[in-house]
């Protein structure tokens, strides 16, 4: 049964709970008037078998609606349980708590009730009740029995005193009426009569007895008499109050009836007969004397009542099973009733309490399995329903939140799609690197430079990634920056060189901290394959040096071709001057070689240049004494160091070719510095680096030289190798470091070395 | 005994009740307490080895009721629920006689039954009821008895 059939099973449950409590109150209303007429009712009547066995058949059809009811649930209970379906737990505790609530005090109620009903029952017939009404009984009938008796003698006297009187004579008859009057006074007797078989003879009733007309003793009396010789009856009297009491007494005209008196017994003759009083032509008639006797009223009532009670007793006394198991069945009935109400009722409230929670299970069911459209209905107005009602406030929030994550996703897929296909399609290699030091994303361009596949980097640590000893230097110079979990580490960029894919390679290495969405900081490497544009820059760079060694080169050449010609000639001509010729000739022809020589040592220093040493170095005190050196150099442009206030950090560097650079660069500055002027060395420490600054107030450098100004054999000055700048450009690479020219204000250059620190 | 003999349109059944009527009985119907006996009587047709095919039933309800001002018992029978006759019997050997003996009732017609197809009456007493564990009430009857067998003669 789905969810939304148990919430309609639910409202129509409502409806039949109170049609229920309705029927059941209509119920025990009628139990209830049932009762209170029991008590009006006669017993024979509670007792009736047709009532106990509809109240016992009543109380079976209770126990099996409860067993129904009870197993039916239990069943269901059962079968979700094992099913494992979500809120049987909850009812099954809830089923147990409200039918043991209803089962237990009702079914106590019951045996103690029941006890007490028995003991009530047995109390009541073992009171002495039955020895008196047995007693008084038994006083009413003697009293009956006595005038019986009497009625019985006074009409066999009066049988006697007949004789052998011929009744069918007329004159008998006249005579017969009087003496039945003198009999009725000698025996005090209200009625006396005669009969002749069926045939009534003569009659006389006591005028003070109150008896209007006289009695008809019946057929039956009569012929019990002449069946048995004698019967008796109480009857009531005609007109009259009280009861009439009936003795008749037959006998045959002239048989002994002194000795039939002494032992009436019945005729057997008339016994076998089908009817005794049936005219018999062979026998005579038998004589009846009916003899009555009025019981006074009052006593006949008294006489009566207390027969009636006793016999009421003995009712009661024989139906006392009956009636203890009629009361019990009728109790049993109400308790029966009383229990599968509240038993039907429990079970209904079990299921009213968890059918919500059902629905809000299944309501988080169908939520995880991303139905946020689904709301829970159900009509509750209790804490349920307000918690119902925040379980839908909170899903319609989960909805919008949702439907917004949805979106901001949707854009954010689009963006991460855009900034994928502009890093695949950019340039420069871009590999990122997370928190943890894994290398989390890294372009086609990045792959194609490295020579490498994506799933050898991609996931790895920098130095599993790039382990081979080449592309290891690109781990060594991730190690070499700061930790960026220390927050220290900051933008740098680098030349790396190396082999891959069998070409020798230049990379300029940007690294640069990024913070993730954790917090967490990862970097971002740039490289860039600068192989191509150092090979154009080393080509012009050896065009020009090329060119520039020609023009050195030609320059004493010429001075040499001159001399020597110039000698040939005074030689030809047989000049007789030719001596100091020759030694002026040889001296400028020495001197230009010197110079040559000198611009090759010059050249073959710059080759042959040695890889720098590091070692600990005071560079404050380095800088102080290279300054010092040009302390007087040029009247009017004093050189002057800065270090600020704070002492300078140790370094490890080449303490030598550091001091050949300085020189170099101060050299440079206060010569295009003219007086008054300037020469500023300056030293910045920053996070993770160090920045010699070397400021001039000169000349300046124009903007097309800069580009070219690191070149070997590059002069602005017009003179001098060309090298210098070249040289420095050199140390401060050997040594990780970057070298930058910038425009002073107002007027001059600044050279910058930056190197790392560590 | 239970004797059925046709005689007319009617299947006539006597029989005389051996036991049943014992003292509780008596004592109920000394208590002046309307007490019935209810024969059952089953026409069945007579089915060699096999079981009897029941026709058709009647009762034979007698109702006894003792009146202790008058000292008598009054009897009704009802045939079908039907009274068929009433009288009083005044002592206690005409009472069980009168509950016990039961001499020629038409209980059945013979209209509708085949002649010469064998035919016999079954009947059983119930005498009341009674209570089992207290609150169970029983019947308290007499198994069934079978009476002779007979057929009915073809229709002249």
């Amino acid at each position: 049964m789905g969810l939304r059939d148990r919430l309609y099973q639910q409202g129509k449950n409502t409806r039949t709970l109170l049609l229920g409590l309705v029927g059941l109150l209509f119920v025990f209303t009628a139990i209830f008037y049932l009762l209170e007429r029991d008590r009006e009712m006669p017993a024979y009547l509670v007792t009736n078998r047709v009532l106990l066995f509809v109240l016992w058949y009543v109380n079976v059809v209770l126990i099996l609606a409860i067993l129904f009811v009870l197993l039916r649930d239990l069943f269901k209970l059962f079968l979700e349980r094992r099913h494992r379906i979500l809120g049987s737990k909850l009812k099954t505790k809830l089923v147990a708590t409200y039918v043991g609530l209803s089962l237990f005090p009702v079914l106590t109620l019951f045996v103690i009730a029941t006890e007490l009903l028995q003991g009530s029952i047995d109390r009541w017939f073992a009171t002495p009740v039955r020895p008196v009404l047995e007693q008084g009984n038994a006083v009413a009938q003697a009293l009956i029995d006595r005038i019986q008796t009497s009625c019985s003698s006074a009409a066999r006297r009066t049988l006697v005193d007949l004789g052998t009187v011929d009744l069918s004579r007329e004159a008998e008859r006249e005579r017969l009426a009087g003496r039945l009057r003198e009999m009725l006074t000698e025996n005090d007797l209200d009625f006396l009569a005669v009969y002749e078989g069926t045939d009534f003879v003569q009659g006389v009733v006591d005028s003070r007895s109150g008896i209007s007309d006289l009695p008809e003793p019946g057929r039956d009396l009569l012929g019990e008499a002449a069946t048995e010789g004698r019967a008796v009856r109480t009857v009531e009297p005609p007109g009259g109050r009280g009861r009439l009491v009936l003795a008749a007494v037959s006998g045959t005209p002239g048989a002994d009836l002194d000795a039939a008196e002494a032992a009436p017994s019945p005729k057997p003759d008339a016994a076998k007969k089908e009817d005794p009083l049936a005219p018999d032509p062979a026998e005579p008639k038998p004589r009846i004397v009916v003899a009555g006797s009025l019981l006074d009223p009052v006593l006949a009532e008294r006489t009566e009542r207390l027969i009636e009670a006793f016999q009421s007793y003995r009712q009661l006394e024989v139906q006392k099973e009956d009636l203890r198991a009629s009361h019990l069945l009728i109790f049993l009935m109400v308790t029966l009733l009383i229990l599968l109400a509240s038993t039907w009722t429990g079970l209904y409230l079990a299921r009213r309490v968890t059918v919500p929670i059902l629905a809000l299970a299944e309501g988080t069911r169908r939520i995880s399995d991303g139905d946020l459209d689904h709301r829970v209905e159900v009509p509750a107005d209790d804490e349920l329903g307000v918690l119902v009602a925040s379980f839908n406030r909170m899903t319609e929030e989960l909805q919008k939140s949702n439907r917004a994550l949805q979106t901001t996703n949707e854009r954010l897929a689009e963006e991460r799609a855009l900034v994928a296909a502009v890093l695949e399609n950019v340039a420069a290699g871009i590999v990122s690197i997370d928190g943890a030091g894994r290398i989390f994303t890294c372009n086609g361009a990045a792959l194609q430079m490295l020579h490498q596949r994506e799933d050898e980097v991609v996931g790895r640590t920098a130095a599993e990634a790039w382990s081979d000893p080449e592309r290891s230097k690109l781990a060594a110079l991730l190690a070499s920056l700061p930790d960026p979990q220390a927050g220290r580490d900051r933008r740098s960029a680098r030349e790396v060189q190396m082999v891959v894919g069998g070409d020798w390679k230049t990379f300029e290495v940007k690294v640069t901290p990024i913070r993730d969405a954790a917090g967490s900081r990862g970097r971002v490497l740039v490289l860039e394959d600068l192989t191509e544009l150092i090979q154009a820059q080393q080509l012009a760079a050896w065009n020009e040096a090329a060119r520039r060694v020609a023009h050195e080169i030609k320059n004493p050449l010429t001075p040499i071709r001159l001399g020597a010609e110039r000698l040939l000639e005074k030689h030809r001509r047989g000049d007789p001057e030719i001596g100091p010729a020759i030694e002026e000739a040889a001296d400028i022809i020495v001197r230009e070689v010197e110079n040559l020589q000198g611009m090759v040592d010059e050249f073959s220093r710059y080759a042959r240049m040695p890889r720098p040493r590091p070692a600990q170095l005071d560079l404050a005190k380095l800088i102080d004494e290279t300054c010092h050196l040009y302390r007087d150099v040029k009247v009017g442009v004093p050189v002057v160091c800065e270090f600020g206030g704070e002492p300078l950090p140790a370094v490890w560097l080449d303490g030598e070719q550091i001091r050949r650079a300085l020189i170099n660069l101060i050299d440079n500055g206060v010569e295009a510095t003219d007086p008054p002027g300037t020469v500023t060395v300056s030293v910045e420490v920053t996070e993770g680096h160090l920045e010699i600054h070397v400021a001039d107030t000169g000349r300046g450098i124009p903007a097309e030289s800069k580009d070219k100004l690191f070149l070997p054999y590059y002069s602005t000055k017009g003179r001098g190798t060309g090298m210098g700048l070249a040289i420095v450009h050199r140390i401060v690479t050997d040594h990780h470091g970057t070298l930058r020219v910038e425009d002073n204000r107002p007027t001059g250059s600044v050279f910058t070395i930056e190197l790392p620190l560590g | 005994m239970l004797r059925a003999t046709v005689e007319g349109d009617h299947v006539l059944v006597s029989f005389r009740l051996d036991g049943g009527i014992d003292r509780h009985l008596l004592e109920r119907i000394d208590t002046g307490l309307p007490t019935k006996i209810v024969y059952e009587l089953e026409l069945a047709r007579d089915r060699k080895r096999w079981y009897d095919q029941g026709l058709t039933r009647n009762t034979l309800e007698i109702t006894a009721t003792y009146d202790a001002v008058a000292r008598e018992t009054n009897l009704h029978f009802r045939l079908g629920g039907e009274l068929i006759e009433s009288k009083t019997v005044r002592d206690r050997p005409a009472l069980l006689d009168a509950l016990r003996k039961i001499e020629r009732v038409p209980v059945f017609k013979v209209q509708g039954l085949t002649p010469g197809v064998r035919y016999l009456v079954l009947a059983r007493a119930i005498l009341g009821a009674r209570m089992v564990l207290a609150i169970i009430p029983t019947d308290v009857r007499t198994d069934w008895a079978e009476s002779n067998k007979f057929r009915p003669p073809a229709a002249p």
